[in-house]
């Protein structure tokens, strides 16, 4: 077992990457060249672009703090019950929240820099915006499967059964709001010629729907399931005290999902363009974002009760 | 026999636990015999037990403030050492 000392010094690290990871993408947004697009399109100087560049970015630095915290703190706990007939499946669970916490940085980061090559180098643009676009596929593709193996481990565990009227809710929602995805993503093609790359997305529809549309679908599905997994494991599970924080830490992780969905619902639907554009779709991403940061918050503080009822 | 009774009161502790701390209860109970009766968790015998309930309301205190819960639930480990008493002297 972890002692207390080694399981507070895994919030520190994270707190300290964190704000290391915050302060490369401050210093990006400082030293890379500026979007001649942008400036011109709303008359801004080169210190006022910088200046709202990362104004706006505050949203994405508070979320990626709250995930790290979250994820650490999980981590925290998930020491102490490691060998419990459960801490299997938590260890799982906070492994794939460390892969959503990275996510936000990791596409963040990388999208500005690749954007920055864009714009001094326009031939480089399909390639930025093809390449943050899988980015933004690939890292919660990978968060989901794990949080999906954990959530059904923990279900089987407690030998709980998924209601067949849940599981009919759940498959109504995924598929009237896949079915609205697929319509809003091929009003951007030119449906007369599969193979063409003249769309927001720079692929051919064929390759959209195989390497984005359905992986999509899926990392979507397994995260709705995976929500209503730990939340019917959160209300089935004995003890007034620890239900209570469990359930504060089932919550946190309900809003994570749910708001990373959503985020990855908006960006399909309004594809990338690269730089910095004012409208609904920046207001939308921020507000998602600072309510995915809150899902870590909360996951956080049930982690951490969870965690005082293993030390006390 | 004297073995089985002792154990049986760590169950019986546990079991009146898992109500409030489910699958954390067995882990908690050990800790609080470990830490402040300083024993090990088979070890824990009739004559602790007033000591361990004593403990467990300043610990469970420190995870909640629901005052009525905690009372409930040291009412219930109270009717345990209660009833022990009762089955010692019959």
């Amino acid at each position: 077992m972890a002692s207390k000392q080694q399981t507070a010094q895994l919030t520190v690290q994270a707190l300290q990457r964190a704000c290391g990871l915050a302060l490369v993408y401050a210093v990006l947004i400082l030293v890379l060249p500026v979007s001649q697009a942008t400036i011109q399109t709303y008359y801004l100087s080169p210190l006022e672009y910088r200046a709202i560049l990362f104004i706006v970015s505050l949203p994405s630095i508070v979320a990626w703090i709250a995930a790290f915290i979250g994820y650490a703190k999980l981590r925290e706990y998930v020491s102490l019950v490691r060998k419990t007939p459960e801490g299997t499946h938590l260890d799982k669970l906070a492994t794939g929240c460390a892969w959503l916490a990275w996510s936000l940085p990791a596409t963040t980061i990388l999208s500005l820099l690749l954007n920055a090559i864009a714009n001094q180098h326009p031939a480089f643009y399909s390639t930025s915006i093809i390449s943050v676009n899988y980015l933004g596929l690939l890292l919660p593709l990978v968060a989901f499967s794990i949080i999906g193996v954990a959530s059904r481990g923990l279900v089987n565990l407690a030998k709980l059964r998924l209601s067949r009227a849940s599981i009919r809710v759940i498959m109504l929602f995924f598929l009237a709001a896949g079915i609205l995805y697929c319509y809003l993503i091929f009003q951007r093609f030119d449906m007369t010629s599969l193979s063409s790359t003249q769309n927001p997305y720079f692929l051919p529809i064929w390759l959209m729907v195989l390497s984005v549309i359905v992986p999509y679908l899926y990392v979507w599905f397994i995260g709705l399931l995976a929500a209503y997994e730990i939340t019917l494991f959160s209300q089935q599970t004995d003890g007034v005290l620890y239900r209570q924080a469990l359930r504060l830490l089932v919550l946190g992780l309900v809003v994570i999902i749910i708001s990373s969905i959503v985020l990855q619902y908006i960006n399909g639907i309004q594809p990338r363009v690269g730089r910095l554009m004012f409208g609904y779709h920046l207001v939308l991403v921020s507000i998602f974002r600072l309510i995915g940061g809150s899902g870590f918050i909360a996951l956080a503080i049930g982690a951490n009760r969870l965690k005082k009822i293993e030390e006390i | 026999m004297a073995a089985s009774s002792k154990s049986s009161i760590y169950d019986q502790v546990v079991k009146v636990t898992h109500v409030y701390l489910g699958p954390a209860a067995d882990r908690f109970i050990a800790r609080q015999v470990e830490n402040h009766l300083h024993k090990s968790p088979d070890e824990l015998s009739q004559a602790d037990l007033l000591s361990l309930i004593d403990w467990i309301k300043v610990v469970v205190s420190l995870l909640t403030e629901d005052n009525d819960l905690i009372e409930e639930y040291t009412n219930e480990l109270q009717k345990l050492a209660g009833k022990r008493t009762k089955l010692k002297r019959s």
